[in-house]
């Protein structure tokens, strides 16, 4: 924020003075911001205490236990100043019944409240709403009071409760008290290596069980980009209200996995397909087609290439899918509404192909667990000739039979009437991804030319699809110029040649002439030469990382560039190999010489899509010996 | 009887603008409609993503006394050739009711729109967007449904917006290019108005004219402008396209009566019938000749004079200048940002205080000045060069207005910003033509004449750098002490760039010996609140701005640089020829330094830092070259050449194009242990033709090429 210069001249006469706060820190309040800023140094705000009450009520006209969750915090500025924002969302299912803010004295702070739509990018419309309030602490040591009560109708969208914020917290205590009619599971997620310390109480005036966790000194959130979702990172518990007593009968709510899926069915009998609609369609997509697989894919590929991607979350709809017929009449829908496209099609068609719900790789859960928390997506499961195949209409170019790595390795719960079935979606190895880039080279008039060949499979082919017919049509040729040429102007690329950039069944090709300038320098009698302008993976330290980093895809590049040495010339100087076989990553930079020419390969092998925060040392490690690779040359002599 | 006639008037005006949907829809879509089938596009464009069958903008201006109904419409017609104008055409989100912002208003203004596809068979699918709207807030959404590559979507968005105006009242102008982001096939703009609204129109660079259409009512009027065939916007580097591409601009004025024709801020026409197409010297003349009057409180500038002497009137009405930009200026900006930052109200500390908010504020004070001290000035009218010409001047808002003391040298003064130089004024108005209105008496003006801006030249706007520069210990790095020093245009964004009110408000606090916002707050313990309220606020802007000066300077080099430091030594506040110079001191790791067996290679032409790439696309370029001014960038770098080595290739380091339009020229020298290297890198003017952009790249060429040269150290 570089304060602009107000221009208002009226405010010139607004003679009015700001409320005297009178609630400066106390000199103990600056020494104790001065020592958590210390152990803080990236954070501006701590919460020096927040105590989280979880109660439950029951709702006897629906039947349906209700939850209050009220928070106290006290929250103290450790930097010179801070501004910052305090929210808390809603939605059609809770509302805030509290939302304050107060000063040191206990007076409110009469800061402007913000309830309004929250809007996010990916989702074209949800209901959920966002009390919010911006406020500022002029100086070090300063604290307000926060207060907020939020109740939920129904136990089943109250899943989670977290020890971290987005500020540090000094003292996280929550307290969740269970009344005797209610069975309710508190499932403890990455409590190891944390100094959680519990309790339990039993109230005898409420017949309840208070639990209590506390716990200290909690770091911030982590802001780090590609990092693994929450459910991996930070303690927490999940809340399973498995069933409750009313009037002495006991009432099921989720026990178990098929609690989860009986509700989940519920929702789908409520649809009502009529799939008159694509009949003509299908009929199209498969008439024609020789093979069962043929007819799959065209309609796969049908519903990928011609149904865009629009999230609607409202209400129950963020559960139900919407109809097959009003997706493809839309031709937009969510996840759960082209899954259920894709299976009413291929139902059509006369296949077995199933709605599945997925918590993505994002979500740590399995089925074990019953909640809410646990799926995030849906996919179309196809049964056929006794194997089953995952159908991801989200995906663009995604070739049949391949998974995104979001899916892969995670618990699918297939529809299968009043059952279900749970299966994993299989993983693949990362060869399956291998991109590889072979130039053949030689010198002339101190430029690097030749000709460049690569070659794409898996996912690195699909993003790179999806990416390349994401552009304009008349920008995609200028486009893909600069990708391969990294829009470095020392090199110029020409006589592109590409496979067929509509097809994601088949091997992605990219053949090119290359010419590389200022690579090549003479000095005296000797030529050095800089064979380094791809620079891969340079610039990829990651410095105080805290948490893992995960690739889009298990990573397997290979590039090979074959340089011919100048007649008259031999190899006098030549860079070190570099080789590593870590638990993550497996590298090799190796340079050879085979006849008249030196071979310079490098390879790079993310087997697992992650590079984790225990292998963070290695890898950094493993980047400063590759730079120091990268800045060494090749010296020719006559 | 008048009651009877105004309540029918009244009914008849609710009955025009009460425009429903249905009426709204059949102006765009209905009989008259010539576009209803046009779905096919040229085999020129069919690589396009989208191609434009019809614009049609539409703008409606009436009124009954005091209420204005401003209607403003557009409606496309696109056909979607891939997946990304589907994509760019699949989501529309309006608000459809909201306040004008024009006068005052007790009416809600409305948005229509409508959308419709038709697929490639041909078949109509009109959007029902009520139904299909999702309501946010005060804002409504609709995903466009069945909507795929090979369909034309056509939508129109129609806006009424009714306030009312006891006074003139200028509505926005319209500056833009007759091309979109997509080329169009043909497209129309119509306007509507009548007694009471002017309207000032014309078309430039080889757009159509404009067409009045007769009207069945006297008092209406109607004008067509309609244009076909027009290739997508493309804009490069170093363009202005009002300057060049095909254009049109507009502006509407609503003044209801003589009086406020001469108040409104507009060259009007003589009457409402007749569009303003251009604004003559005499249209000049007679809008300014009364705009302006000497008027304000001189006592602060007297106070201020007393007891000082200068060398001339030249010096005087500087020193003037720069205390003026303090006590009209940036003696108030602590009390913005207290406000701001809400540490306290302050605006009662200060008893009348004088603030400049308008150029017109300015001009007048330093009338009253000049008339005071007996000085001769003209007021020049000038506009900024990416508006096009003065001779093509059409809106009052691109005006901008100097002071030009006619002082043995003479002087430009312009509207104050804590950055502007008594002896420079706004680069886009530089060798630009405008007009000097005389005044007679330091008071009226009673003359015109059209003059030529003066210039500056490579020997005024220059960015001066010495950068010395060493290997750290084990070579794994450089050490790099840089000193720049900026003088003349280089300076005023460079000082917005980098300074917080910190960096220059307390300099002025101190040269004028002003009082501080806190020193007025009289009660102790609140003075002592605010002062740490003040040191905190500082003190968190501080570390923002370390973090922004080493992004700034990365940026620069196009790598990282770490441990980074910034001191600024001079903030040339006062004076184009004072500089503004800061040091800065960094490590550069991993980047420059290639290692080769026991020798090493230094990649030091990139000390240059980044420099423009002109690449194969760029050096095709159709289009004139409009730059803001004439500059230099003289560099000199300096290698301490690490003890036991020799250095090879300094020969490459020589370079030399030199021709009208610039010139790259380095030459190194090794003195020493020192390799020297000196730069220098010139644009000679604000504008180039086309013909003149191969030596430009020339030029530019070379200086890239330098930054890739490389010097090689021997171990001896």
């Amino acid at each position: 924020m570089k304060l602009p210069i107000k221009l208002i001249i009226t405010l010139l006469f607004a003679a009015q003075l700001f409320a005297q706060k009178n609630v400066e820190p106390t000199v103990e309040d600056v020494k104790k911001a001065k020592t958590l800023r210390d152990a803080y140094s990236k954070d501006d705000v701590a919460i020096l205490e927040s105590e989280e009450n979880i109660s439950f009520g029951l709702n006897k006209d629906k039947s349906k236990v209700t939850v209050v969750n009220s928070i106290n915090e006290v929250l103290m500025n450790i930097n010179h100043r801070a501004d910052i924002s305090k929210y808390e969302f809603y939605d059609s299912e809770s509302r805030i019944e509290t939302f304050n803010l107060k000063y040191r004295n206990d007076k409110i702070a009469n800061y402007n409240v913000v309830d309004e739509f929250y809007k996010d990018n990916d989702l074209f419309y949800n209901d959920a709403r966002v009390k919010h309030v911006s406020f500022d602490f002029p100086v070090q040591g300063y604290t307000y009071k926060y207060e907020m009560e939020k109740k939920y109708e129904d136990v089943k969208y109250f899943t989670s409760l977290f020890f971290n914020d987005e500020f540090p917290v000094i003292k996280k205590t929550i307290n969740i008290s269970v009344p005797d009619w209610l069975t309710l599971e508190l499932k403890e997620f990455n409590f190891q290596g944390n100094k959680i310390v519990k309790s339990q109480k039993k109230d005898l005036k409420t017949k309840s069980t208070v639990y209590t966790f506390v716990l200290e000194n909690v770091p911030a959130n982590y802001k780090e980009e590609s990092a693994p979702g929450r459910s991996y990172l930070y303690p927490h518990i999940l809340i399973i209200a498995k069933s409750f007593k009313e009037n002495g009968k006991e009432i099921t709510l989720f026990n178990s996995a098929a609690d989860l899926y009986k509700w989940y069915k519920s929702l789908v009998d409520l649809m009502k397909d009529d799939t008159s609609v694509f009949k003509d369609k299908v009929t199209e997509l498969t008439s024609k087609a020789k093979t069962d697989e043929e007819k799959i894919k065209n309609i796969y590929y049908w519903v990928q290439d011609n149904i865009r991607y629009i999230a609607f979350e409202d209400g129950i709809a963020g559960f139900k899918p919407d109809e097959s017929n009003n997706v493809f009449q839309k031709r937009y829908g969510d996840c759960k509404g082209m899954a259920n496209l894709i299976k009413q099609m291929l139902t059509l068609a006369g296949f077995d192909a199933r709605l599945t719900w997925i918590g993505t790789k994002h979500i740590a859960y399995d089925y074990t667990t019953p909640s809410l928390a646990v799926d995030n997506h849906m996919i179309c499961t196809l049964i056929h000739k006794g194997k089953k195949y995952f159908l991801d209409g989200t995906e663009k170019y995604n070739s049949f039979g391949h998974y995104a790595e979001r899916i892969q390795n995670k618990e699918v719960m297939i529809e299968d009437g009043d059952k279900f079935i749970i299966e994993k979606v299989p993983a693949v190895a990362p060869g399956f991804n291998k991109e590889i880039r072979k130039m053949t080279l030689s010198i002339e008039n101190e430029k690097l030319t030749g000709n460049v060949s690569r070659s794409y499979q898996g996912e690195s082919a699909a993003q790179f699809l999806y990416i390349f017919n994401s552009f304009k049509n008349d920008k995609k040729n200028e486009t893909l110029e600069n990708y391969l040429s990294k829009s470095d102007k020392n090199i110029n690329v020409d006589n592109i040649k590409t496979s067929d950039l509509t097809n994601r069944d088949q091997k992605l090709t990219i053949d090119y002439d290359i010419s590389v300038a200022n690579k090549v320098t003479g000095f005296d009698n000797d030529i050095y030469i800089d064979l380094e302008f791809m620079n891969e993976y340079k610039n990829f330290e990651l410095k105080d990382r805290k948490t893992d980093y995960e690739f889009d895809y298990k990573t397997d590049y290979e590039s090979t560039v074959t340089l011919a040495i100048p007649q008259g010339y031999k190899v006098t100087k030549m860079p070190q190999d570099l080789v590593v076989k870590e638990a993550d990553f497996e590298i090799a930079i190796t340079f050879q010489i085979t006849g008249n020419a030196i071979v310079y390969k490098k390879s790079f092998q993310f087997k697992n899509g992650v590079i984790k925060a225990s292998e963070m040392d290695k890898w950094n490690l493993f980047i400063k010996n590759l730079v120091n690779n990268y800045n060494q040359q090749i010296t020719l002599s006559k | 009887m008048n009651k009877i006639i105004t309540l029918l008037l009244l009914s008849v005006s609710l009955q025009v603008f009460s425009q429903d949907k249905a009426e709204i829809k059949e102006f765009f879509w209905g009989k008259t409609d010539n576009f209803k089938t046009a779905n096919t596009v040229p085999d020129k464009w069919k690589n396009e993503s989208a191609v434009i069958i019809y614009k049609n903008e539409f703008y409606d201006y009436h009124k009954f006394g005091v209420s204005v109904t401003y209607t403003s419409a557009i409606r496309k017609r696109i056909k979607l050739l891939d997946a990304a104008a589907v994509k760019e055409f699949s989501e529309f989100s309006f608000k459809d009711k909201f306040y004008s912002n024009k006068g005052y208003s007790f009416r809600e203004a409305t948005n229509t729109i409508g959308v419709k596809i038709v697929k490639s068979d041909g078949k109509e699918i009109e959007i029902d967007v009520e139904k299909e709207a999702k309501v946010t807030d005060n804002e409504k959404k609709i995903a466009i449904a069945n909507l795929e590559v090979g369909d034309v979507i056509d939508y129109y968005f129609y806006s009424v917006e009714p306030f009312k105006s006891a006074l003139e009242l200028g509505f926005e102008p319209v500056e833009t290019t007759l091309g979109d982001i997509y080329p169009t096939m043909e497209m129309k703009l119509v306007f509507q108005t009548e007694n009471d609204f002017f309207v000032n129109f014309n078309t430039y660079n080889g757009a159509p004219k404009v067409k009045e259409i007769p009207t069945k009512k006297s008092g209406e009027r109607k004008y067509e402008l309609e244009a076909r065939d027009i290739e997508k916007n493309e804009f490069p580097k170093w363009f202005n396209p009002l300057a060049e591409m095909p254009c049109y601009k507009f502006q509407v004025f609503f003044a209801r009566s003589g009086k406020f024709e001469e108040r409104a801020d507009a060259f009007l026409s003589k009457k409402e019938s007749i569009i303003k197409e251009t604004v003559s010297k005499e249209d000049i003349f007679e809008y300014y000749n009364d705009k302006f009057r000497p008027e304000g409180d001189l006592s602060t500038i007297r106070m201020f004079l007393k007891d000082k002497t200068f060398a001339n009137d030249e010096e005087k009405i500087r020193e003037v200048y720069y205390f003026t930009r303090h006590n009209y200026l940036t003696q108030y900006i602590e009390a913005f940002v207290a406000d701001e930052a809400k540490i306290f109200s302050p605006y009662a500390l200060y008893v009348d205080p004088i603030f400049f908010r308008t150029e017109r504020e300015f001009i007048n004070h330093f009338m009253a000045y000049l008339k005071y001290e007996k000085i001769d000035y003209d007021i020049i009218i000038g506009t900024e060069r990416y508006n096009g010409s003065i001779d093509d001047l059409l809106i009052q808002k691109n005006v901008t207005v100097l002071l030009k003391i006619n002082t043995p040298n003479p002087i430009y003064l312009e509207f104050f910003t804590p950055f502007t130089n008594a002896d420079q004024f706004n680069y886009n108005l530089e060798n630009t033509k405008a007009y000097a209105l005389q005044v007679s008496k330091g008071k009226r003006v009673v003359d015109s004449e059209s003059i030529l801006l003066p210039s500056t030249t490579v020997k005024d706007n220059v960015n001066k750098e010495v950068t010395n520069l060493s290997f750290n210990e084990d070579f794994s790095g450089l050490k790099i002490k840089r000193e720049s020093s900026l003088y003349g245009q280089f300076k005023p964004a460079e000082q917005k760039d980098k300074f917080y009110f910190f960096d220059y408000v307390y300099e002025d606090y101190d040269k004028y010996k002003s009082v501080r916002l806190l020193e007025k707050v009289k009660n102790k313990t609140k003075k002592k609140q605010y002062q740490q309220e003040f040191d905190a606020l500082i003190n968190k802007l501080k570390d923002r701005q370390k973090e922004e000066f080493k992004k700034n300077t990365s940026n620069e080099y196009g790598f990282e640089i770490e441990d980074h430091s910034l001191v600024i030594k001079n903030t040339g506040r006062f004076g184009s020829k004072s500089p503004m110079v800061y040091e800065e001191e960094f490590l550069i790791k991993n980047n420059l330094i290639k290692k080769a067996g026991d020798n090493y290679i230094l990649e030091i032409g990139k000390m240059l830092t980044s420099q423009i790439e002109i690449n194969k696309k760029e050096k095709e370029r159709k289009n004139n070259i409009y730059m803001s001014y004439p500059r230099a960038f003289e560099n000199e770098i300096i290698f301490d050449i690490p003890a036991g080595y020799t250095v090879s290739g300094i020969e490459k380091l020589n370079k030399k194009v030199s021709n009208e339009t610039g010139q790259f020229i380095s030459e190194a020298t090794l003195n020493g242990n020192k390799l020297i290297i000196k730069t220098s890198k010139q644009y000679q003017n604000y504008f180039e033709p086309n013909s003149n952009w191969g030596k430009m790249v020339q030029f530019l060429d070379a200086a890239y090429q330098f930054t890739q040269e490389k010097i090689l150290l021997k171990k001896a």
